[in-house]
C-alpha cells in the first residue's frame, strides 16, 4: 500500500484521532519497546516495531520526519487531480440543471468526486496545514451539503491541525466559518462560545503567547453575553495569575472589561457599581502580580489601561455627566496617591544590581509617565508638584536613558 | 562594524528559487507569489533586479490570475487578496502593469468591501485589518482608489484602534506591531494619519525596543528582525523615528546574516529565509534613506502616479548613493 493511503486509511479507521505529530525514525524503536513492557510479552531487546512510518495509539497519530516529503507531495498531487475533476464535474452539472429537461439526482461520481476531495484534503491539511486551497475546497463541499455532522467534521480537523499547529492562521479562520455558519442554525451558540474558549485555553497553554490562539478567543467576545463576559473574566483569573508575561491573556481580560462595561441594558445603575467593581478587583490583583513578579512588563501595561478605566469611571458619574465636583478630585487624588506610593515602593526597596529590580524600576516609571500622557490636561499641574517632589526625571534618567525623551514630550 | 553582505544575499535569494525539493518549498509552495516579492524586492534595493528573467516571471503571474481578477499565490490555487498585491508589487517593480486588465483586477479588490468598511481577505469572508491595507495599498498602485468607498474604510479601521494607541486585526484585537503597520499604511495613504494619536501610537511602537538594539512585535516577546521592519516603518510614517536607537537596531539586524552563505534571518543564528532577508534588507536601507516614508507619500500619495514604484525605487537608489557618498566624506 503506498504511503498516502497508509495514511488516510489509519485516519478513517480511527476518527477520534485528536493529536498528530512529527516521529523520528528513531523513536519507533522507544516507542514499541516501551508499549512493548507496559503490554506484557517478553522484554526482547532486539524488537524491532511492524511499521516505522506511522504510529497510531491511543488515537495519537505520530507520522516518520523520513517520509514527509514524499507523502505530502503525494497527497497534494492526489488532492489537486481529485479537485480538477470535482470542479469539472459540478461545471458540467450546473450546465445540465440549465437544460431543465430532464431531472438530476445526486449523481453518485459527483459523490464519489467530493469524497475523494475530503479524503485528500485531509491528509493533505495534516502535512501542509496552511494550504488555503485546500481548507476552501472543504468549504465548498460542506456548504453544499449543509449537513450538521460534516460541519462539526470540520471543527473536529481544525482541531487536529491545531493539536501541532497552534498557530496555523487558516486552521483558525477555518474554525470562524464553520461558526458562523453553524450558530443560530443548527446549535446553542452560547454553548459553541464556551466550548471554543476552553480549546483556546487549552492551546495557549501549550503554545505561549499565542496571538491567532487569543484573537480566536478576543472574536468570540462580541457574541457572549453580560453574564458570559464575566464568567470568563472569573475564570481566566487564576489562569492569568500563573501566566504573568502572556500579554495576550491579558490583552483578552482588557477585551471582556471593556464588553462589559459596554454592555448596558437601559440605565440600570446597578451595571455602574458592578462595571467599578470590576476594575477595582483586577487593579487589586494586578497590584499582588507587580509585587510578586518583579519587573514584567505585560503586567505594568495591564496597570496603564486599568487605571485609565478607573479615572475615566471617576470623571463621568453615575448619570454620565462629566464633572468637576470636589469629591471627583479628592477619589482621582486618592488614587494618584496610592500609584505614587505603588512607584515609590518600586524604586526604593530593591537592589538596582538585579536585572528583574532594574527592569521593575524602569516600567514603573514609564507607568507613571504614561499615565501623565493620559490624564485630562486640566490635571496635570497637581501631578507636576507631585512628581517634582518624587524626583521622577532623575529616577527616569537612571532607570531607562534611552526614554528620557519622552519627559520632554510630556512638556512637564 | 559588520556590513550587509549583498553579493551573498543576491546569491542566497537566487538558489532559494533553484531549490524545489524540500519539504520547506513544498509546504511553502502555495504562497511562491508572496516569495517572489520579498525575494525580488531584495533584490532591487541590492541593485541586482537584472539577475532575473523579467518574461519568465510576468508570465508566470499572469497563469496565477483567475476569472475574477484575484491571483493565487501559485498555479491551480484560490485567489486571495494577499497574492492579488504580490502580483501587481511585483508587476509594478518590473514596470510592467501594462499587462494586467487594471478594471479586473480593481473589480476583485473593490469586491471584497464589505457593509462596514471592512475588507474580507477572500470570496470565504475572513476579515482583518491586514486586508484593508492590501486592498488600498494595492488601489494606490493601480490608481484607482476611489473605486472603493474610502471613509467607511478608514472608520473601519480605526474601529480597531486600542487603548494603548495601537491596532489590532479586527475591533477589540490585540496590538500588534504588523497590525500596526497595515493601519497606519492604510490612513498613511488616504491622506487619515490625523487621526493618529502619534505620541500615544509613537510611545508603544518605541518599547518595542529591547536591550540587544532588536525590535519585537509584542510586549515580552524576543526582537526579530521582520518586526524591525514594521516597527521602524510605522515609526517613520508618524514621524517619531528619532524616538528609537538606530545604530543600535541596524547592528542587530547585521548581526542577523549569514555572512557566509547570504541570507538574513529572524535573530542571531538562527536559520536564514527569504521573507526575513527581504525584511532586513529593507530594514536598512530605510534606516539609510526612509525608503518606506518616499514610497507611501512622495509617491502614492502626493504624485499617485501609475508607475510610481518604480519611480520610488529610482527616487530611493539615488537617495542611498548620496547618503553613502556623505557618509563616506
Amino acid at each position: 500500500m503506498d504511503l498516502l493511503n497508509q495514511l488516510e486509511t489509519i485516519l478513517e479507521s480511527d476518527p477520534l484521532i485528536d493529536e498528530v505529530g512529527l516521529i523520528h525514525p528513531s523513536q519507533f524503536i522507544t516507542l514499541s519497546k516501551e508499549c512493548n513492557e507496559s503490554s506484557n510479552s517478553s522484554a526482547d531487546g532486539a524488537f524491532r516495531p511492524a511499521n516505522t512510518k506511522f504510529w497510531n495509539r491511543d488515537h495519537k497519530l505520530g507520522i516518520s520526519t523520513e517520509i514527509l516529503l514524499p507523502l505530502c507531495k503525494a497527497a497534494k498531487s492526489a488532492f489537486m487531480d481529485a479537485m480538477k475533476q470535482y470542479k469539472t464535474h459540478s461545471d458540467l452539472s450546473v450546465n445540465k440543471h440549465e437544460d431543465k429537461n430532464m431531472v438530476y439526482g445526486p449523481s453518485s461520481s459527483c459523490q464519489s468526486f467530493e469524497s475523494e476531495v475530503m479524503k485528500h484534503s485531509r491528509a493533505l491539511l495534516l502535512l501542509s496545514c496552511d494550504l488555503g486551497t485546500a481548507w476552501n475546497a472543504r468549504k465548498l463541499v460542506v456548504l453544499k451539503k449543509q449537513q450538521l455532522p460534516m460541519f462539526t467534521d470540520e471543527l473536529h480537523l481544525s482541531a487536529l491541525v491545531l493539536s501541532y499547529s497552534h498557530k496555523s492562521e487558516q486552521a483558525w479562520s477555518h474554525r470562524r466559518w464553520v461558526i458562523k455558519m453553524i450558530a443560530g442554525k443548527y446549535s446553542n451558540l452560547q454553548q459553541i462560545i464556551a466550548k471554543e474558549s476552553e480549546l483556546v485555553e487549552k492551546i495557549a497553554e501549550r503554545s505561549k503567547m499565542n496571538y491567532r490562539a487569543w484573537n480566536h478567543r478576543c472574536w468570540l467576545v462580541s457574541y457572549m453575553t453580560r453574564e458570559q463576559m464575566l464568567y470568563e473574566l472569573k475564570k481566566s483569573r487564576d489562569w492569568a495569575g500563573l501566566h504573568v508575561a502572556d500579554n495576550s491573556c491579558f490583552h483578552y481580560r482588557r477585551r471582556l472589561m471593556l464588553g462589559i462595561s459596554e454592555n448596558k441594558q437601559g440605565d440600570d445603575p446597578s451595571y455602574d457599581v458592578e462595571n467599578y467593581e470590576v476594575v477595582k478587583e483586577e487593579l487589586d490583583l494586578n497590584e499582588a502580580l507587580i509585587k510578586r513578579y518583579i519587573g514584567r512588563e505585560a503586567l505594568w501595561l495591564h496597570r496603564r489601561f486599568l487605571s485609565l478605566c478607573l479615572i475615566r469611571h471617576l470623571m463621568t458619574t453615575t448619570h454620565g455627566i462629566s464633572c468637576h465636583s470636589t469629591s471627583v478630585d479628592n477619589e482621582i487624588n486618592i488614587f494618584l496617591d496610592k500609584e505614587l506610593r505603588l512607584l515609590d515602593s518600586c524604586l526604593t526597596i530593591q537592589d538596582m544590581e538585579f536585572e528583574d529590580s532594574e527592569a521593575q524600576a524602569m516600567y514603573s516609571t514609564m507607568y507613571f509617565l504614561w499615565l501623565i500622557k493620559q490624564i485630562p490636561e486640566f490635571r496635570k499641574i497637581e501631578l507636576q508638584e507631585k512628581l517634582k517632589a518624587g524626583n521622577l526625571k532623575n529616577i527616569l534618567h537612571k532607570t531607562c536613558p534611552e526614554r528620557s525623551f519622552l519627559w520632554d514630550v510630556l512638556e512637564l | 562594524m559588520v556590513e550587509l553582505a549583498v553579493d551573498k544575499h543576491v546569491k542566497y535569494i537566487l538558489s532559494v528559487e533553484k531549490n524545489k525539493d524540500s519539504f520547506e518549498s513544498v509546504v511553502m509552495d502555495h504562497l511562491r507569489m508572496n516569495g517572489a516579492y520579498w525575494g525580488l524586492t531584495a533584490l532591487d534595493l541590492l541593485g541586482k533586479l537584472d539577475s532575473v528573467n523579467v518574461d519568465e516571471v510576468i508570465s508566470w503571474i499572469l497563469k496565477c490570475q483567475h476569472e475574477s481578477g484575484g491571483f493565487s499565490g501559485n498555479i491551480g490555487h484560490d485567489p486571495h487578496i494577499l497574492y492579488t498585491l504580490s502580483a501587481v508589487q511585483v508587476l509594478a517593480l518590473f514596470n510592467k502593469l501594462d499587462v494586467l486588465d487594471i478594471d479586473k483586477v480593481a473589480t476583485y479588490i473593490t469586491g471584497l468591501q464589505n457593509e462596514d468598511g471592512s475588507f474580507s481577505g477572500d470570496m470565504w469572508g475572513e476579515v482583518d485589518t491586514r486586508f484593508s491595507y492590501i486592498a488600498i495599498c494595492c488601489l494606490s498602485i493601480l490608481c484607482c482608489l476611489d473605486k472603493i468607498n474610502v471613509e467607511k474604510a478608514v472608520s473601519y479601521i480605526l474601529s480597531c484602534k486600542n487603548l494603548d494607541g495601537g491596532f489590532g486585526c479586527t475591533p477589540g484585537g490585540e496590538s500588534h506591531a504588523g497590525q500596526i503597520f497595515c493601519c497606519v499604511g492604510a490612513l498613511a495613504l488616504t491622506g487619515s494619519l490625523h487621526y493618529v494619536d502619534k505620541d500615544l501610537l509613537g510611545w508603544w511602537l518605541c518599547e518595542r525596543q529591547v536591550k540587544s538594539g532588536g525590535l519585537n512585535g509584542r510586549p515580552e516577546k524576543l526582537p526579530d528582525v521582520c518586526y524591525s521592519w514594521w516597527v521602524l516603518s510605522s515609526l517613520i510614517m508618524i514621524d517619531r523615528v528619532h524616538w528609537i536607537d538606530k545604530e543600535k537596531l541596524v547592528k542587530f539586524i547585521l548581526d542577523c546574516q549569514d555572512v557566509e552563505n547570504g541570507g538574513i534571518s529572524d535573530r542571531p543564528d538562527d536559520a536564514v529565509d527569504v521573507y526575513h532577508t527581504y525584511f532586513g534588507v529593507a530594514g536598512i536601507y530605510c534606516h539609510s534613506a526612509h525608503l518606506l516614508a518616499i514610497v507611501l507619500f512622495i509617491c502614492f500619495h502626493e504624485f499617485n502616479m501609475r508607475n510610481s514604484v518604480y519611480d520610488a525605487r529610482y527616487c530611493c537608489r539615488t537617495l542611498t548613493s548620496q547618503l553613502s557618498r556623505t557618509e563616506s566624506h
